[in-house]
């Protein structure tokens, strides 16, 4: 890219040219994503925290000054901004016990703790539990929360109603929960002995 | 209830999220931000340059929400004024209970007034004839444990004793008729062979001092390790026979080592009832589960991996009706040992457990086969029991004709939507006509692809052919049992009869793929003679296994894996045949390293005792004792009384189960005949190379 030409893009950004910003965002968003699990090795905060990024990034394009860098570096800026601010947050939040078992039992009334997802062990125990699991809930639950698929595109996939997505995914997040509970008390009964 | 739901779909995404193993945000994710982004841009664009013209649009949101909000509180309201009311049913509903079970027990209302319902209706419980008769149907049902000496060996006058006590209902009816049955002499005596064939068995002392004679089993080998490099596919049919237990059961409690061939693992593991939830929806569940296995000497780095497939259950009223066809064994042979005795109970057994849709027909062979009684319904269960108490056996064994005959009679009695079985009852000899078991095993192949299908169920030991006996129900789509005492008949026809008449699914295969980056070499415990071809396993019209209702199949692999790495270990496909529709479906289920990992590192030297299922333990044990039976290649090394001492650390778990005492006690008999033998598994030459 000449520079006449990175000078006019990033103009286009200044100004809220649509192409330019579907160019500059498509090509972040994996670098963004990665910035933040490198911190937070938890793929649900790693997102939201790019949502954030880029509609902090969206709603501010007019302060966004060409003659001062690149926009990528504009971007990283926001992004390590974000990173302050969930840091400050955890800062102020009482420190949690990182062990899983004591969580899964209220799973269905609180939301888990960011820092208990950011352990290895419960990547692992979620595995597991998830590996339990009948092939047809394992498989609906990766494609709707991994792979972000909506209800529709499963229904399409596996060539059955939308409406038997929806209470398939009811049945395999109950499954799981099951499983979890199940496992997190024989690691509990494990540690007694 | 909804925020609780909204709540376990937040949590459980936010799980299942960590799962995923690339570092990379989904397509879905990004696309929809990239829209939201520019949307959000677009109208941030317009709002910049028009903000004054949107200011109506602006406005939109505030109002929006003030309706939102009045309708919540509209709510709340409403609930709040039903509340009370709601309570107030709720009490009048406990009202009426308690009344009537104050009608019931003819307690005065006054007295049982303010009392909660749930006391009373503990009181309801503890009145005494209610209790009585539970207790008397629990005393009924119990089935014998303890002596096993007592309860398995079994003597003539014994058989006749018990017959007498435990169906004296019938007895009189059936005593009428056989009489009157004997006086017609109508007791069916065998004729004289074609061509004057001679009685098959002469002598009762067993040649060769072998424990006894002409018993039929045969070697399939033992699986060897394959590198997953060369192959990483393993595929099997699924198998859940568990005559080979009982065979063996019955050598040991005789006094007798059995013979290696007798041995078959997967029958042993699959003789055991494991705690597999059954599924709700599908047919089958794959449960894995892996640790690290210690087994006789050389071990290192080794793993086993427990593959359990449970079946759908179906519950006894559920079950379709059936239209049974008995061929019995009437020969000389069945005389020895009192076996046709043990038939005639397990069948009056059997009657007794059918409902009055079922059918019944009987055909038996001796020196000829014959049709003794066609099909009837059970309403007439008199006349069944009749037929079934006049047989006497004698001659030789013409099994082709009895067997042709049962499928005849089976043919012509069929019924769409019925469970169409064959069950033959014999020791497993055919001595007269074609004896080569080819020309019946392809009579029954063909007649199980109209639908009717087999049991084979075998009894008595000397003399019994074990090889025929599975093949014919491997061939026949149905299934193989060895009988070897009441108790085990009752196992077969009472606890499980829906299982073993009801067919969930047919021609299950089992495809294993491991991951060569991960698993070394891996060797298959058991299953030597159900081999598929791999590349046979999505081929439909190959024969594969039949799962009944309920039933479980474990299979166990050991493996070796390469040092330190981690993934994907195996991926099992189960493919199978509706047993209705015939329309196979495949599905599979995966297990990685970091499932079992992280308990093996930490619990490396107690793994056994305390980071493992039950289940897993029990499987464990029961092919350790097969291997070290059969004299595995791979046992070498292995101590029988180690292998005991894990047992009993079972039965201290579950001190009731009638199993696992049975186990306990088979293996430490066996643990003694092997010391009096001088056999130690250390010595390798008494092993079998693989």
């Amino acid at each position: 890219m000449t520079d006449e030409l990175e000078q006019r893009s990033w103009a286009g950004v200044a100004k809220g040219d649509a192409d330019i910003w579907r160019e500059l965002i498509s090509r972040e968003i994996p670098q963004l994503y990665g910035m933040f699990m490198r911190r937070w090795p938890n793929p649900s905060l790693a997102e939201e925290l790019v949502q954030k990024t880029v509609f902090d990034a969206v709603r501010g394009c007019g302060s966004y000054d060409p003659s001062k860098g690149s926009p990528e570096e504009w971007l990283f800026g926001i992004a390590r901004n974000n990173i302050r601010l969930e840091m400050r947050k955890r800062a102020s939040r009482p420190s949690v016990d990182g062990d899983i078992s004591s969580y899964v039992e209220a799973i269905d009334s609180e939301a888990l703790p960011d820092e208990v997802l950011e352990q290895k062990e419960t990547a692992m125990v979620v595995r597991a539990a998830l590996s339990r699991l009948e092939s047809k809930e394992q498989a609906v639950l990766r494609a709707k929360y991994i792979e972000g698929l909506s209800a529709r595109d499963i229904a399409g996939r596996i060539g059955i109603t939308e409406k038997a997505v929806h209470s398939l995914l009811y049945r395999a997040r109950n499954s799981l929960r099951r499983e979890l509970k199940r496992m997190t008390s024989l690691d509990k009964q494990e540690q007694k002995l | 209830m909804k925020r609780k739901d909204e709540n376990l779909e937040k949590n459980i995404s936010r799980l299942v999220k960590l799962t995923g193993d690339s570092n990379e945000p989904s397509k879905a994710f990004s696309e929809s931000l990239i829209n939201d982004a520019l949307s959000e841009l677009s109208e941030s664009a317009d709002g910049r340059q028009q903000q004054t013209k949107h200011k109506f649009t602006r406005t939109k949101w505030p109002r929006i929400l003030a309706y939102a909000a009045s309708i919540i509180i509209i709510c709340g309201v409403v609930i709040a004024l039903t509340m009370p009311t709601l309570q107030k049913a709720k009490t009048e509903v406990g009202w009426s209970r308690a009344d009537k079970i104050a009608l019931e027990q003819g307690i005065p209302r006054k007295e049982i007034a303010g009392k909660p319902v749930v006391a009373l209706e503990r009181a309801k419980e503890s009145v005494p004839q209610v209790w009585d008769e539970s207790s008397a149907k629990l005393a009924k049902d119990r089935r014998p444990v303890s002596g096993p000496r007592d309860s398995y060996t079994l003597s003539a006058p014994e058989i006749t004793n018990v017959t007498a006590g435990e169906v004296s209902s019938t007895l009189s009816e059936i005593r009428v008729k056989g009489e009157r049955a004997r006086r017609l002499g109508s007791c069916y005596k065998p004729e004289p062979g074609p061509g004057g064939y001679p009685m098959a068995h002469g002598g009762t002392t067993p040649p060769n001092g072998e424990a006894f004679d002409g018993v039929f089993f045969k070697n399939y080998g033992v699986n060897p390790f394959v590198d997953t490099e060369d192959d990483h596919l393993s595929t099997f049919a699924t198998d859940v026979d568990t005559g080979s237990y009982t065979i063996v059961r019955r050598f040991l409690h005789d006094g007798h080592l059995p013979p290696e061939k007798a041995v078959r693992v997967e029958e042993f593991v699959n003789y055991f009832k494991y705690d597999y939830p059954a599924p709700q929806e599908d047919v089958f569940k794959v449960y894995a589960e892996a640790a690290p296995w210690k087994f006789g000497t050389g071990r290192k780095n080794s793993y086993l991996l427990r593959l359990g497939l449970k079946a759908m259950q179906v519950h006894e009223e559920n079950r379709k009706p059936a239209v049974l066809t008995f061929v019995i064994d009437v020969s000389g042979s069945m005389n020895r040992e009192n076996r046709l005795g043990l038939v005639k109970k397990a069948l009056r057994m059997l009657v007794e457990r059918l409902r009055e849709e079922d059918r019944i027909g009987i055909a038996v062979y001796g020196s000829r086969g014959r049709k003794i009684m066609d099909h009837k319904r059970l309403d007439e269960k008199a006349e069944i029991l009749a037929t079934i108490e006049s047989l006497c056996a004698g001659g030789s064994t013409y099994a082709e004709e009895g067997i042709r005959i049962g499928y005849e009679m089976a043919e012509s009695a069929y019924r769409k939507g019925y469970i169409n079985r064959v069950i033959l009852c014999s020791d497993g000899v055919a001595n007269v006509g074609q004896t080569g078991a080819d020309a019946i095993l392809e009579v029954i192949k063909k007649k199980a692809e109209k639908g009717i299908t087999l049991s084979a169920i075998g009894f008595g030991m000397g003399n019994y052919n074990d090889v025929l006996m599975e093949r014919l129900g491997d061939k026949g789509n149905g299934h193989y049992a060895y009988v070897d005492t009441i108790a085990e008949a009752r196992r077969i026809f009472e606890d499980n009869l829906t299982g073993t008449l009801q067919v969930v699914a047919r021609d299950v295969k089992v495809q294993v793929d491991f991951n060569p980056k991960v698993v070394r070499s891996y060797r298959l415990i058991g299953y030597e003679n159900r081999d598929v071809p791999d590349e046979k396993f999505r081929d439909d019209k190959y024969d594969g296994g039949e799962v009944g209702a309920g039933h479980s199949v474990t299979a166990l692999y050991e493996l070796k894996l390469w040092p330190g790495k981690e993934g994907t270990v195996a991926t099992t496909y189960v493919r199978y045949k509706d047993a209705d529709t015939m329309v196979a479906t495949e599905f599979n289920s995966s297990i990685a390293t970091e499932d079992f990992m992280p308990l093996a590192e930490k619990k490396i030297d107690t793994w056994f005792e305390t980071a493992l299922s039950f289940d897993f333990r029990l499987a464990t044990v029961a092919a350790e004792f097969a291997e070290i039976l059969r004299k595995s290649y791979w046992a070498k090394g292995a101590k029988l009384s180690d292998t005991l001492h894990r047992a009993q650390a079972l039965l201290h778990e579950r001190s009731g189960d009638a199993d696992i005492i049975e186990l306990v006690d088979l293996i430490s008999k066996a643990n003694q005949l092997m010391k009096d033998a001088n056999i130690e598994p250390g010595e390798t030459d008494t092993f079998h190379e693989p």
